[in-house]
């Protein structure tokens, strides 16, 4: 099989298949059985062939042609081997304990130097050891680009250099990706067929009062909802499988567009129009940033290509943004091509001198230099950071993070799809594939932004009682340890915690989507003791709350599948931190965030599945949920628990897929430039048992003691929460209104936006509209005038004179033409009299002569 | 004293009888004597062209003129006479505007008349030089196409102008076809429609 | 000469000129016919007198008694008057049936009555 053509085939089937879907429930959805029945199925059907192609893409030809690394890279193990792979630089980490531990020694700028080829003696004496192993090649050389095939189905336009294309780059994360939101969102849709079976008969709105004190009551969307549902996949997959930045943005504001329709679903509801309002707006913010960072980059690297384009025999056409960033001949490093320090040069042309000498010699032993092609790193910064905005807005992050709250309105599933595999999924999905662009710089702002999230978002958790809001909360929350993760360096510990987080996501919000279905209330004070009426969402909910408080034996490689990528995103703030000092609170954020996490999370089971029934009415009307959405319920829950663990007899996992796909350029350590104390850790520092210990110990702790707390004040009650609310009153009310952040920004960016657009719209009332006013009134008057001096006495004058004159001359000769015969016959006579006495006049006079004679002859 | 030139006196006969009754249809209220009149006159006038040495053309006076045109208006006349159409009196003032119109245009033209030498008399001696010739055979000729009267005309100018009027004849021929029907029909058609109309007069 | 033509009138030829004036003398009772006559039938003899004035001119130019040079109308005269006969007849046929006509359609032949044309 060949993966260069077979999988893009593969893959675009599995795209284009819920669009096909979309359309045919576009056109015909309402006459597919009574309220577009079969809608519903035909969605499904749709999604889950994308499935079985995403899945036949991985374990049909990818998995078959680009094997995984053959010994097993186990977090624990105390050296990361790495097998020679695809189109890999071989690289490898020092294998013994002394051999990093000289490393750590080194001053860290010593790493850039390192990675020169030029400098290969000068790290000779650190590194005997390393040079001395089996995988005897340069310790610290940079990764080349991963396996990828990227190639263009069709060209939109061309506008000079700019192109746009629908192209694709399919690398081990577009493959996996695929997989895991096919998987869930077929997840998804089944659940959705039982949850939204409401809408397959007129529907009264419980929520919506019309204006008559009745409720609303209209026919169901069964067939719409599918509609969205489809075209939101369709949309997800295109961000996935894009092989530019162009095509990127265009399926993520297709995506913007389906959270839109879908978060406002129930569009009578004054508060799900809002929220999907505020949705939208909210990524319109990120999504401007977005575009700045896409200009800044395409006019200076003139393509939106990530990948190489190449001919038939193969050779690079045209470079793609990553190996214009990563050449070859700087070591892969992260480098500011020519065209970006042009512009510095053209400017200030006796500064270009030292530009040119130092982006020559900076890779040489004159590290102590100053840098200074600052522009092209500012630039670089700027086109990251702006990107970085899009996925700030879309992922949810502070400050942009206030609509994913809100999207609750949605239903459920919904929710369950834009929280897991989707919409949030995509901003990180972009900073993971743009990661070669992100300067050490901007991947700090990225980290500094993510930490923030997280730790705002968890502890909003903690205080409330919505049972979805709780879990939106966990999820930006969530979201902001990946941000954190890609931030510090650990790319496959950030896309990790990705793919696992949504799949214990998704499953959280099915369960909660089956508790409300069940019991017909958000509030979890309404609940508890329901593990009994329905045991298995409690228990598949329970499997999901392990999961994402990184359950497992420390130490070990037992665990449910957020033990792993948690653990590692810590892993990774310990690496971060342990070389940067200043910014510590990175380091212990992550750990703080994972027993907030363990609190809220067994709070929430606690409160709705433990205990005694607080709402009796209520829990005696609960019922367990169909089967067509538990048994998705249970699907995700094995995922839930397992996607992290190796398939048994084989070296397949998630981590060793993602290793693959390990982005250009990003296994060294890196150093900033504007910033020459910031240190990037390599990643698989982060596995070296220093780190580990500490990190594995303190995250596993630290969950353990949240759970533990949950425990006694939900389950044992040895506290009373009421009291504690009492205490910490003014924490909790802060903490209740989710940090003041509507509020704050209702003050600062709503309200003088309306004021301003109060006085624009009194300047436009007052002063524009008196101007035209006036101007029509002086106008009006005018003619006015006009018309009473000229029109009136000249124009009617003459036009009246004219016809009067006409009129007149008309009567008058009217009385000439009498009909009466004899009359006529006078003027007969009269005329020839005349006649005569004219020619005789003239004859007389001598006027015509010839007359005369003729006459007398 | 000269010798009475009879021809003169003849014309001043003829055409005082001619003027007479001319006058005559035109002063008369009554439309039957106006016909009478008419007669008259048209008969003298006949005596005029005789005098002139149209022979023919005076004979043709008398037969279609007096025969036959005027038969005709006599018919009218008859058609048309009802007691209130016999005389129908003239206003006034109609008199006098005609009657000053026509004695300037009576004026102008006399006036003209003799303000022409050429058409002033010749003399005896060269009048009765003249040879009387019969102008039937010219006559029925040009009606034929052909000019037997001038045909020795020298100069080539003239002699075209003297082709003969068949062509016009055949025209006329036609153009009287064309009015007999013409006339048969209007006379014919209105009075179908208005048929009970006429009955009625008719009975009274 | 001019003063010498009623005096002459017996004894000398009579010229083109006093046929001219009985023509013209016609003529004029022919007008005054047309223009003062409110029978329509006294109209009709009204345009016979003119046209037999016309006549009467064009004898008068084309006889060899009256005048005898080169631009005499010679035969042409007599032709024309016999065209003008012709057309007289056929004019006479015409009105006629016109003038019973408007008899029929207005019970009268008071060309007074006939306003039609009024504007």
């Amino acid at each position: 099989m060949d993966p260069a053509s077979n999988l893009p085939m593969l893959l675009m089937g599995a795209w284009l298949v819920p669009l096909v879907s979309f359309v045919l429930i576009l056109f015909f959805g309402k006459h597919m059985g009574s309220h577009g029945k079969y809608a519903g199925h035909l969605a499904t059907l749709a999604i889950v062939t994308s499935a079985v192609l995403s899945f036949t893409a991985m374990f049909g030809v990818w998995l078959p042609s680009h094997p995984l690394p053959g010994a097993a890279h186990h977090g624990e193990e105390h050296d990361g081997e790495h097998a020679e792979e695809g189109g890999n630089l071989h690289v490898s980490l020092g294998t013994s304990t002394a051999g990093l531990e000289t490393q750590f020694t080194v001053h860290p700028v010593a790493f850039l130097a390192d990675d020169s080829h030029a400098q290969d003696d000068s790290h000779e004496a650190p590194n005997d050891h390393a040079a001395g192993e089996a995988h005897g090649h340069d310790a610290h050389a940079n990764n080349g680009a991963p396996i990828s095939h990227s190639g263009e189905w069709y060209t939109i336009c061309k506008f000079g250099s700019l192109k746009l294309t629908i192209g694709y780059y399919i690398d081990s994360l577009t493959v996996t990706m695929f997989c895991m939101v096919s998987l869930i969102a077929s997840c998804v849709h089944f659940y959705a067929i039982g949850y939204m079976h409401d809408e397959l008969h007129d529907f009264t709105d419980p929520e919506v009062t019309m204006r008559d004190g009745k409720k609303l009551k209209r026919p169901g969307r069964f067939y719409r909802f599918f509609q969205y549902l489809s075209l939101f996949c369709f949309s997800m997959f295109g961000i996935v499988i894009a092989g530019n930045l162009a095509m990127v943005f265009i399926f993520w504001e297709l995506v913007g567009i389906c959270s839109y329709f879908l978060i406002g679903f129930y569009i009578e509801r004054k508060s799900a129009s809002t929220a999907a309002n505020k949705a939208f707006i909210v990524n319109r913010v990120g999504d401007f940033g977005m575009l700045i960072g896409m200009m800044a980059l395409w006019s200076s690297l003139g393509t939106f290509n990530f990948g190489d384009t190449t001919d038939a025999e193969g050779k690079i056409v045209e470079r793609g943004m990553f190996s214009q960033l990563h050449t070859e001949e700087n070591g892969y490093r992260l480098q500011p091509t020519e065209s970006m320090i042009a512009e510095e040069k053209r400017m200030c042309p006796a500064h270009s001198d030292s530009i040119i000498e130092s982006s020559a010699e900076s890779a040489s032993s004159d590290v102590h230099a100053p840098p200074k092609n600052t522009a092209g790193q500012w630039l670089l910064f700027i086109g990251g950071v702006g990107v970085f905005c899009g996925c700030v807005g879309k992922s949810a992050q502070f400050p942009l993070h206030v609509w994913l709250p809100d999207a609750m309105e949605g239903p459920t599933p919904v929710s369950a799809l834009v929280h897991s595999a989707t919409m949030v999924a995509a901003g990180v999905y972009l900073v993971g594939r743009f990661f070669p662009v992100f300067t050490p710089e901007a991947l700090l702002v990225i980290a500094y932004i993510g930490c923030i999230t997280l730790l705002i978002a968890a502890t909003i958790a903690i205080t409330a009682t919505d049972i979805k809001r709780v879990l939106a909360y966990s999820t930006v929350s969530q979201l902001g340890y990946m941000m954190l993760s890609l931030g510090l360096g650990g790319w496959v510990a950030g896309m990790f915690h990705l793919i696992t987080h949504a799949f214990f996501k998704g499953l959280l919000f099915m369960c909660s989507g089956s508790v409300i279905h069940g019991v017909h209330t958000n509030d979890m004070t309404e609940m508890g003791g329901l593990r009994k009426k329905m045991p298995i969402t409690a228990y598949t909910m329970l499997a999901g709350c392990l999961a994402i408080i990184g359950a497992g034996i420390p130490l070990s490689t037992i665990g449910f599948s957020g033990y792993y990528s948690k653990d590692a995103i810590i892993e990774q703030a310990f690496s971060f931190g342990s070389q940067n000092p200043g910014h510590v609170i990175l380091q212990w954020a992550p750990v703080v965030g994972a027993f907030i996490t363990a609190f809220y999370m067994f709070r929430l089971w606690y409160m709705t599945f433990a205990g005694e029934p607080r709402n009796q009415h209520r829990y005696d009307h609960a019922h367990e949920s169909p089967k067509v959405m538990t048994v998705p319920l249970v699907v995700l829950a094995v995922f839930a628990i397992g996607i992290g663990w190796t398939l048994p007899g084989t070296n397949l996992k998630v981590t060793n897929l993602l290793e693959q796909s390990r982005p250009i350029g990003t296994l060294a350590t890196s150093q900033g430039t504007l910033l020459p104390d910031l240190v990037i850790p390599d990643e698989h520092l982060s596995h070296e048992w220093e780190i580990k210990k500490p990190a594995g110990i303190a995250a596993f702790s630290t969950a353990a003691m949240g759970l533990l707390l949950a425990t006694i004040i939900y389950l044992w009650k040895k506290l009373n929460p009421d009291e504690l609310k009492q205490s910490f009153k003014p924490v909790h009310g802060f903490l209740w209104n989710k940090w003041w952040f509507d509020e704050i920004y209702g003050a600062l960016i709503i309200a003088p936006t309306m004021l301003l657009a109060r006085l624009v719209s009194r300047f436009d009332l007052g002063i524009i509209d008196a101007i035209l006013h006036g101007s029509a009134a002086v106008c009006k008057g005018l003619s006015k005038v006009v018309y009473a001096v000229f029109d009136r006495t000249v124009v009617d004058g003459m036009v009246d004179g004219i016809a009067g004159v006409t009129w007149d001359l008309g009567l008058g000769l009217r009385k000439i033409q009498t009909g009466s015969l004899r009359q006529y016959i006078m003027f007969i006579v009269i005329g020839t009299v005349v006649l005569f006495i004219a020619i005789s006049v003239v004859q007389n006079t001598g006027l015509v002569g010839s007359l005369g004679t003729d006459l007398t002859n | 004293m000269q010798e009475i030139y009879w021809p003169s006196v003849f014309f001043l006969l003829f055409s005082g009888i001619s003027c007479a009754f001319a006058v005559g249809v035109l002063l008369s209220q009554n439309i039957v004597r106006m016909a009478f009149y008419l007669v008259l006159s048209l008969a003298a006038t006949s005596g005029l062209f005789f005098l002139a040495g149209a022979d023919f053309v005076g004979a043709m006076q008398l037969m279609i003129y007096v025969g036959g045109t005027l038969v005709l208006l006599i018919f009218g006349v008859m058609l048309t006479s009802q007691e209130r159409f016999i005389e129908m009196h003239t206003w006034a003032g109609d008199w006098v505007k005609a009657f000053l119109a026509g004695g300037a245009l009576l004026f102008i033209l006399v006036s003209a008349a003799f303000s022409v030498p050429a058409w002033q008399s010749m003399d005896r001696a060269e009048a009765e030089a003249v040879v009387a010739s019969k102008t039937v055979t010219p006559l029925g000729m040009g009606l034929l196409g052909v000019r037997v009267d001038k045909p020795e005309e020298p100069d080539a100018a003239r002699r075209d102008g003297m082709a003969g009027y068949l062509f016009q004849f055949e025209i006329v021929s036609v153009h009287l076809l064309v009015v007999l029907i013409g006339a048969a029909y209007l006379a014919r058609a209105k009075r179908k429609r208005d048929l009970p109309a006429v009955q009625s007069d008719g009975s009274q | 000469m001019q003063n010498l033509i009623l005096a002459n009138l017996l004894t000398e030829p009579i010229g083109v000129a006093h046929y001219v004036v009985v023509s013209a003398f016609m003529f004029t009772c022919g007008v005054l016919c047309m223009a003062t006559k409110r029978n329509v039938l006294g109209v009709l003899m009204g345009v016979e007198l003119v046209l037999n004035a016309a006549s009467i001119n064009l004898i008068a130019f084309g006889s060899p008694f009256l005048r005898n040079d080169a631009n005499s109308l010679g035969l042409d005269g007599q032709l024309m008057t016999l065209f003008v006969i012709v057309l007289a007849a056929a004019e006479a046929a015409v009105a006629l049936a016109i003038a019973l006509n408007f008899y029929n359609n207005h019970d009268s032949i008071d060309v007074d009555r006939a306003d039609e044309l009024l504007g």
